[in-house]
């Protein structure tokens, strides 16, 4: 039989492990957030170097499962001499996944606005630094944030996944909880309400931002 | 570097990937055609029945797949649901893709313009009628190329089953990497081999599109 | 000679929310003449034209073709889905917008309804359809799909996928309104053909040209009223009413330079 006992006693043990599902998702992002618009603007360089890395990067982060990217970053820092905690390979991992996803929204934000404003800017005689600086970017960045908060909530999915790599966030306290419990059914579906509570959250967030934008 | 692993190992590699590739073309059928039924009560159905589904499609988008599995793979049992790691990984795909595919179908069915279904049925044509031959056929066309990308985006989750012992491809990897400790080599390979993967099927998929579509292409 | 029907509009009003589009709207269609509805934009042309096969709900009133009620079996009593269809089959439709099937060849698109409603075999739908095609001078683009072909083809197209169900009444809502002008009069000749044959035919236009010569009568509507009905003459040379004047002064604005 269901046992709601189980159910009600798994939330708090989770709910704290949802500080690292928080953790590595929100430092995700906002990693994410800064080496993406770095690979947004190579993407949009004039130079053909840049613009082929940036293809290229977007191309491998989008194309190769984010568990297995996960795995290479894992072991490979080791090989390659640098020795962190398995927290900072999962936060990289999914930052750097991230920026690939951002980068996109970005350029397609800004590929969004109006071309007459640069324009205008231009012609009241900006220069091309503060033309983007005080015209593009805040509007790209305005116009990019419900699609942010959107990454933001896949991320958040997304970071169940360093489970693998032994975070205790909440997919692996859920399984640890249902190893001791051996009630898995009881656990699992606290953790999905867990999830899904962080997750309208966020949407309902997204639906704000977004109805503040419209006005 | 060591890569000779791959010379003694790759008939197990290869049945791994035949099990992704069974996974993911079922997982991404079966996903499709429930998120069609899901699409169709979304517009056909009374309103009580459209909540209740759209408390499914809220669930499933708001919570991991991962954990979509263990409650399937793990807590199913409690409940009397037994299935063994490639039906549970099978079924799982199902469910975790329905309710995106669900979400383009619904959007691709608004994209149908009013007037062509209002001609049908000017003409006499019974609604299940108009869902089968215009409905479907106009709606299925613009939604091609999301259905074709999420459909890549499936292939890509289809790893996460491994975590249920699924004997596909990441999982096959793994076995390898503990035999022989060569662990980097192991899922290095492995991401190349996705990267190419996913830019073929995409490559395919975009020439499907172009087949599908001919008739929308304006006349020169 | 076709068989042509007569309808009958009788006290109908029509509700969208508050707004009330059609006010106790009363018309009399005779059978395999033409009637043209006119009117300023909004006055609630399409929406009367679409209530005569129900694709529009009409609230109050009641609308009889042949003198059988289109919508209701009685009073607030809906009429079956499946009645509804078998009246919708002897009713043709030709829309603004054309409203082609896009992944249907033009000869497929005049076939579709013949097999699926009338449950004739493809090879027979597909010759009559032909057939069809050819009655409005489109014999050599039976295989184009909709895209291929230019909008004066494409309402051609969608006239003969009416005709081809044998309708005995022939509902058109600005056939020629999306046309580029040097298209519209092959899509009112073949308009001109069919009320020649003695169809009976409904015309929401604002080709007044075509309301002058073709119509035996024209309706006059405003705000969702039925101003006036009478004889192309009556309207357009000797009208009864100061907002009937208005319009065609407007209207005439608009069209001399
Ligand atoms: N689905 C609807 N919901 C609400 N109001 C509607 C709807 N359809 C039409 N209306 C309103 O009903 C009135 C009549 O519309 P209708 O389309 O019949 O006008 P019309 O005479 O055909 O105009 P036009 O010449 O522009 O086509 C308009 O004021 C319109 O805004
Ligand atoms: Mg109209």
């Amino acid at each position: 039989m269901f046992s709601s006992k189980i159910f009600l006693e798994s939330f708090e043990p989770l709910m704290w492990a949802a500080r690292y599902t928080l953790l590595v998702s929100g430092l995700g992002i906002a990693v994410g957030l800064v080496i993406g618009a770095l690979i947004c603007m190579a993407s949009m360089s004039k130079s053909g170097f840049l613009r082929g890395f940036a293809a290229v990067w977007v191309s491998y982060l989008r194309g190769v499962p984010m568990l297995v990217q996960l795995l290479v970053v894992y072991y490979l820092l080791p090989v390659i001499g640098i020795d962190v905690p398995a927290i900072v390979a999962a936060v990289g991992t999914t930052a750097i996944v991230a920026s690939a996803y951002i980068s996109e929204i970005w350029r397609g934000a800004i590929n969004a606005l109006p071309k007459g404003q640069a324009e205008a800017a231009v012609a009241i005689g900006m220069a091309p630094g503060d033309v983007w600086r005080r015209v593009v970017l805040p509007q790209a960045v305005s116009l990019s944030l419900p699609a942010l908060i959107n990454e933001l909530i896949l991320l958040v999915k997304a970071s169940s996944l360093v489970s693998v790599v032994g975070i205790m966030e909440i997919t692996r306290a859920s399984q640890a909880q249902a190893g001791s419990t051996f009630r898995p059914l009881e656990v699992y579906l606290a953790a999905a309400c867990v999830y899904l509570a962080i997750n309208l959250c966020l949407a309902a967030l997204g639906r704000y931002l977004e109805h503040r934008m419209a006005v | 570097m060591e890569l000779s692993i791959f010379a003694h190992y790759w008939p197990m590699l290869l049945k791994g990937f035949g099990m992704t590739v069974l996974c993911w073309i079922l997982g991404t059928g079966f996903g499709m055609a429930l998120g069609l039924i899901i699409a169709l009560i979304q517009r056909y159905s009374i309103a009580p029945v459209r909540w209740l589904v759209q408390v499914y499609v809220e669930i499933i988008r708001g919570t991991p797949f991962l954990v979509q599995l263990f409650l399937l793979y793990y807590g199913g049992p409690m409940v009397g649901i037994r299935l063994d790691p490639l039906p549970a990984g099978i079924v799982g795909l199902t469910i975790y893709g329905s309710p995106y595919f669900a979400e383009i179908f619904r959007s691709a069915f608004r994209a149908v313009p009013t007037g062509q279904i209002e001609a049908a049925r000017a003409i006499g044509m019974s609604e299940p009628t108009i869902v089968q031959r215009i409905l479907l056929p106009v709606g299925l066309v613009s939604a091609l190329p999301a259905l074709v990308n999420f459909s890549i985006i499936l292939t890509k989750e289809t790893v996460i089953l491994s975590i249920i012992t699924v004997p596909e491809l990441l999982y096959q990897t793994q076995r390898m990497s503990t035999e022989t400790f060569r662990y980097l080599e192991a899922n290095l390979v492995l991401a190349l081999f996705f990267w190419v993967f996913v830019e073929i099927i995409s490559r395919i998929g975009r020439r499907f599109e172009r087949r599908i579509t001919h008739y929308l292409i304006e006349r020169p | 000679m076709v068989q042509a029907s007569s309808v009958e509009v009788r006290n109908v009003d029509k509700f969208y929310g508050p707004f009330q589009a059609l006010k106790n709207v009363s018309l009399s269609i005779p059978a395999g003449k033409v009637t043209c509805l006119i009117g300023p934009s909004g006055s609630g042309k399409s929406t009367l034209l679409r209530c005569m096969n129900f694709l529009e709900e009409y609230d109050r009133g009641e609308i009889r073709i042949d003198g059988k009620l289109i919508g209701y079996d009685a009073p607030g009593r809906k009429m079956s889905a499946r009645n509804l269809r078998q009246m919708r089959r002897s009713i043709g439709m030709v829309f603004q917008q054309f409203n082609l099937w896009p992944h249907m060849t033009a000869q497929e698109n005049v076939a579709e309804g013949l097999v699926r409603v009338r449950g004739m075999s493809k090879p027979e739908a597909m010759a009559r359809a032909a057939t069809e095609l050819g009655k409005v001078g489109l014999a050599d683009k039976l295989g184009n799909y909709p895209s291929r072909l230019s909008g004066g083809q494409q309402q051609r197209v969608a006239i003969a996928r009416a005709v081809a169900m044998e309708p005995k009444l022939m509902l058109f809502d600005e056939p020629t309104s999306a046309l580029d002008p040097e298209l519209v009069g092959e899509v009112l000749n073949v308009m001109k053909a069919l009320a020649a044959a003695g169809m009976t035919m409904v015309v929401v236009t604002h080709e007044m040209g075509f309301a002058a010569h073709v119509a035996d009568q024209v309706a006059f509507l405003e705000k969702g009223e039925l101003v006036a009905v009478d004889s192309p003459a009556g309207i357009f040379h000797a009208p009864k009413d100061e907002r009937i004047w208005n319009f065609l002064r407007t209207y005439n604005e608009r069209n001399s330079f």
